[in-house]
């Protein structure tokens, strides 16, 4: 058996013993991520079009992280469309700050990497980056959107008939008490994987200047602030979210 | 009057300020020592069909570029500079007006090379746009999040002076130690010195350390079959292999502490409401939590850690190679290393739910 399925195996055997039919989904949705993750990258290697598949897919991840990661319906389905929402914007920032920033595709540091290979393969790397920005930070967003929405649903079952704008208040304060653990996640989720690229830095003795402008640095860096800002966006926009979800089914039932 | 200050002077104050030294960061030129050119004028040449050996079409085009050198001893002269730049633009860029280029200069003050673009104003822009979001939205819990990132990035930095300095012996043992550090510091700033944080601590090292030694003996046992160490980038000093568990132990660390918290948190909350509540009960509730959180925090992870693959990835298919090798070659340790990540995050809802229960039953019995 070769290490991967095994160490597969191992997760699966954990994550049963652990969350029983909730783990069994849970090591399903890592299933369904990698699967799309990979198909994305060969759907974009046939030459279709990196922004549809990054809209497409996008959702489909979001979707999947979402639903098969907790079976609260009103926790789901707040934070899978607070999760859409701040994807959409986040596109909207990713856009102009890859195009100004052009940090598309190789830098010097992968030319070894790169030895032997044709880069001329017609397919546009700024576009490559754009999605590779929104992938990496669309865990983070969907985690965060199912912590404040589930904090909220908790509040609402509780105290039924709140003010949304207390309720507001309330996903605020969610909202600091995750941002902090959350922020954590990221920084040791990304500065662990630059070890070696931050060694090489420092071995290479790259000067200050050299490294604020190198272009696998920025890349990275910007991924790291693309998915702190993400996660900051969520916080208010799943509690707004929330309070229109409550005020529709006040007014349904006023309505009734 | 002072509390309307403290809510809406301060924050303003602060994101103008931010804002200032970003517009600074456009007229620091003179802070280099490379030599910035800012183009002035761009002629493109007419684009050249290319086809490589494996049939993938792209378009090469030459660039006249003309810039004034912005800094240094040429600084106010024109200079001529030459760029070719590809539709797809994997390792190269078109440029265009207003951009600002590092150069090498010849001794003559003509330009030898373009080095790159001075990327540091959007660098700022957007750490400006994070740090005044955080502040607007989340005030001074916001900070102290970033106090903690930035805490973690200078020990971080330390580490990696110290490790060179000892040029890399005692690697693994550094960054299994800043582990532990970084854990520590990060749960104490959060936390505080209480017992909440100890076992918060506890939970976090236990279950990582026996994630490890699971999936180490895993790999022993298969051989380490299909894990490609010599894909892996930026190897330098660091053997492939070391290099990979840091990055692995390091990359999981948060996702654990993050999980670990909220379990240890929900249940000193829970046993304060009930004060008669019993060890069992209380281990089952973690249990609860914990079950609902790892699913979404393991594909936290997975994202990070494979979606920076892509662009090499793309690269391969396009060269000709089949969808195994592609897999083999760029994203095998990322998969690897979201596993074992994924098995510590796990682990770490036991351990967590079972460190608080025994500690809080049995102030109990006292």
């Amino acid at each position: 058996m070769s290490t991967i399925p095994a160490l597969g195996l191992l997760l699966l055997v954990v994550m049963v013993l652990v969350g029983g039919k909730q783990g069994a989904l849970s090591f399903l949705s890592l299933l369904l991520n990698f699967i799309f993750l990979f198909a994305a990258i060969v759907l974009v290697s046939l030459h279709f079009s990196p922004m549809v598949v990054t809209l497409i897919f996008g959702v489909v991840i979001l979707a999947v992280t979402i639903f098969l990661g907790n079976d609260d319906e009103v926790t789901t389905q707040t934070a899978f469309f607070a999760s859409i929402l701040v994807m959409l914007v986040l596109l909207a920032l990713i856009l102009p700050v890859e195009h100004w920033a052009s940090v598309q595709g190789f830098g010097m540091e992968d030319s070894d990497d790169l030895e032997g290979m044709s880069l001329l393969i017609g397919i546009k790397f700024m576009q490559v980056s754009i999605v590779t920005a929104v992938f990496s930070t669309l865990g983070a967003i969907a985690e965060a959107a199912m912590a404040i929405s589930a904090g909220l649903a908790e509040i609402v079952q509780q105290q039924p008939k709140i003010a949304t704008k207390q309720l507001f208040y309330d996903g605020i304060t969610v909202g600091k008490q995750i941002i902090g653990t959350t922020f954590n996640t990221l920084f040791f989720g990304f500065f662990g994987g630059f070890l070696g690229l931050f060694i090489w830095y420092v071995d290479l003795h790259y000067s200050l200047g050299q490294f604020l402008n190198n272009k696998i640095f920025d890349a990275e860096i910007l991924m790291v602030l693309f998915s702190l800002i993400s996660v900051i966006l969520t916080v208010p926009m799943t509690t707004w979210v929330m309070t229109r979800r409550i005020h529709r089914v006040r007014k349904n039932k006023r309505a009734d | 009057m002072t509390k309307q200050v403290r809510r809406w002077v301060l924050p303003a104050g602060i994101i103008l300020i931010g804002f200032l030294l970003v517009i600074g960061t456009h007229f620091d030129q003179a802070l280099y020592k490379t030599p910035i050119v800012r183009i002035t004028k761009v002629a493109n040449g007419k684009p050249i069909k290319q086809v490589d050996q494996f049939k993938n079409v792209d378009h090469q085009t030459n660039q006249v570029l003309e810039g004034k050198l912005l800094n240094g001893r040429y600084q106010g002269k024109y200079v001529k500079l030459h760029n070719t730049y590809t539709t797809s633009g994997a390792y190269d860029q078109q440029y265009k007006v207003g951009q600002e280029v590092f150069v090498t200069l010849q001794k003559n003050g003509t330009v030898n090379l373009i080095q790159g673009l001075k990327r540091d104003v959007t660098l700022a822009f957007l750490v400006w746009l994070a740090v005044s979001l955080l502040f607007v939205i989340m005030r001074s819990s916001g900070m102290l999040a970033l106090l903690s990132v930035c805490l973690n990035m200078v020990l971080f930095f330390l580490a990696i002076t110290l490790n060179l300095m000892l040029h890399s012996s005692y690697f693994l043992l550094i960054f299994a130690s800043l582990a532990v550090i970084f854990a520590a510091l990060t749960l104490w700033l959060v936390l505080g010195p209480t017992r909440q944080m100890l076992v918060t601590f506890g939970a976090t090292l236990v279950g990582t350390s026996v994630a490890l030694l699971l999936s180490l003996i895993v790999m022993q046992l298969t051989g380490e079959k299909g894990i490609y160490y010599e894909s892996m980038q930026y190897v330098t000093q660091v053997a492939p292999r070391p290099l990979f568990f840091a990055e692995t132990l390091l990359g999981s660390l948060g996702a654990v502490m993050d999980e670990s918290t909220d379990i240890v948190a929900t249940l000193f909350q829970l046993r304060e409401e009930q004060p008669d509540i019993s060890g069992k009960t209380l281990f089952n509730s973690g249990r609860q939590i914990g079950r609902s959180i790892m699913g979404p925090l393991v594909n936290v992870l997975f994202l990070i850690f494979v979606a920076d693959t892509f662009p090499m990835a793309i690269l391969f298919l396009k060269n000709g190679n089949t969808w195994g090798y592609t897999f083999s070659m760029n994203m095998s340790l990322g998969v690897t290393q979201s596993l074992i990540s994924g098995v510590g995050i796990v682990l770490a809802v036991p351990m967590a739910s079972f460190l608080a229960s025994l500690l809080m039953t049995r102030r109990k019995a006292k």
